[in-house]
């Protein structure tokens, strides 16, 4: 069952989603895969991975580093295993905004197409995003490309996905499943 | 008769109005077509304090606040006056109520706007539904 969890930001997604990873792949007796997502840019980004690190310790999870190509993740694991992937946000971010400072427009459409292609070879995909779509500020158009391709994306995997979650502070409201 | 509108039951009162409500591109406007056979559209324009009737639907009521914050009309009057024409009509708007208080002195002044209109909205409408990536939660009433 492939599930995507959305939610405000340090709403409690990870953990939510990390204990429904754990009890999915006990439950069916599979291996269980962190998807980590985020590239270190500096000295913050290092200290909020060794934070994430930390909280994953014992829960006995295979940690896939996985910035973008997600399909790639393949190669190395299970693919009938029970994978979490953390975050949608971070992949796109990744694939649009490369590290020489180009913006790749059609990252949107090619992480959806690589995300749904991921949640059906694996059926067993914890996707979590974020809900950045809830204040009046117009952004520039740039950022604008990115919050609607983002939207694509958690549509259409919410679309796919046999259960969608709004995590809120903690509690979660099933929209679907 | 009560005013029975939390319950799914249009009573006196109540409008048969739909409001639709939730973040940017989180796919309101397909719902509507969707689930409310909605065909035609009137799109609200930031520099027109004024509302077509005559569509199916109004969409991006946030737009016509910002309008009607940029001409010194207050939304929430100009919804009142035009009561009987809401009825029957598919309303959408993006929730702006979250986030950051913006900088700016027109988008915080259309944010609280914005919010003033649609808790009156809500009150007349028989149907309320938030739409999240896609897919919709009712709040008030039933479809």
């Amino acid at each position: 069952m492939n599930l995507f969890i959305s939610g405000g930001c340090k709403n409690g997604k990870s953990y939510f989603a990390q204990e429904q990873a754990k009890r999915m792949a006990e439950e069916k007796n599979r291996s269980l895969y962190y998807l980590a997502t985020m590239i270190p840019t500096d000295e913050e980004d290092q200290a909020r991975i060794r934070r994430h690190v930390r909280e994953r310790e014992g829960w006995g999870f295979t940690t896939i580093e996985q910035g973008r190509d997600i399909l790639g993740a393949l190669k190395q694991a299970d693919p009938r295993g029970v994978f979490l992937l953390d975050s949608v946000t971070a992949l796109l971010s990744n694939e649009m905004f490369t590290a020489s400072g180009q913006v790749d427009f059609t990252a949107p459409g090619r992480v959806k197409a690589q995300l749904l292609e991921f949640a059906e070879q694996t059926g067993n995909t914890i996707f979590v995003s974020d809900f950045i779509y809830g204040d009046p500020l117009q952004y520039d158009a740039l950022t604008e490309a990115y919050r609607k391709g983002l939207a694509d994306c958690d549509r259409a995997l919410a679309w796919v996905c046999e259960q969608v979650v709004e995590v809120c502070y903690g509690n979660p409201y099933f929209f679907k499943g | 008769m009560e005013r029975t509108g939390g319950s799914g039951v249009p009573a006196d009162g109540i409008l048969n109005m739909k409001l639709i409500i939730g973040g940017a591109y989180q796919g309101k406007l397909d719902y509507a077509k969707e689930h409310f056979g909605v065909e035609s559209v009137f799109t609200c324009g930031r520099d027109l304090p004024q509302l077509d009737f005559s569509k199916d639907a109004i969409y991006g009521l946030e737009d016509f606040v910002l309008a009607c914050v940029r001409s010194g009309v207050e939304a929430k009057d100009y919804l009142m006056e035009h009561r009987d024409e809401l009825e029957d009509q598919v309303i959408i708007c993006t929730d702006v109520s979250q986030g950051i208080v913006p900088m700016e002195r027109e988008l915080r002044d259309m944010r609280e706007m914005t919010g003033r209109a649609m808790v009156w909205l809500a009150k007349e409408a028989d149907c309320v539904v938030r739409v999240f990536c896609g897919l919709g939660q009712e709040i008030k009433g039933k479809k």
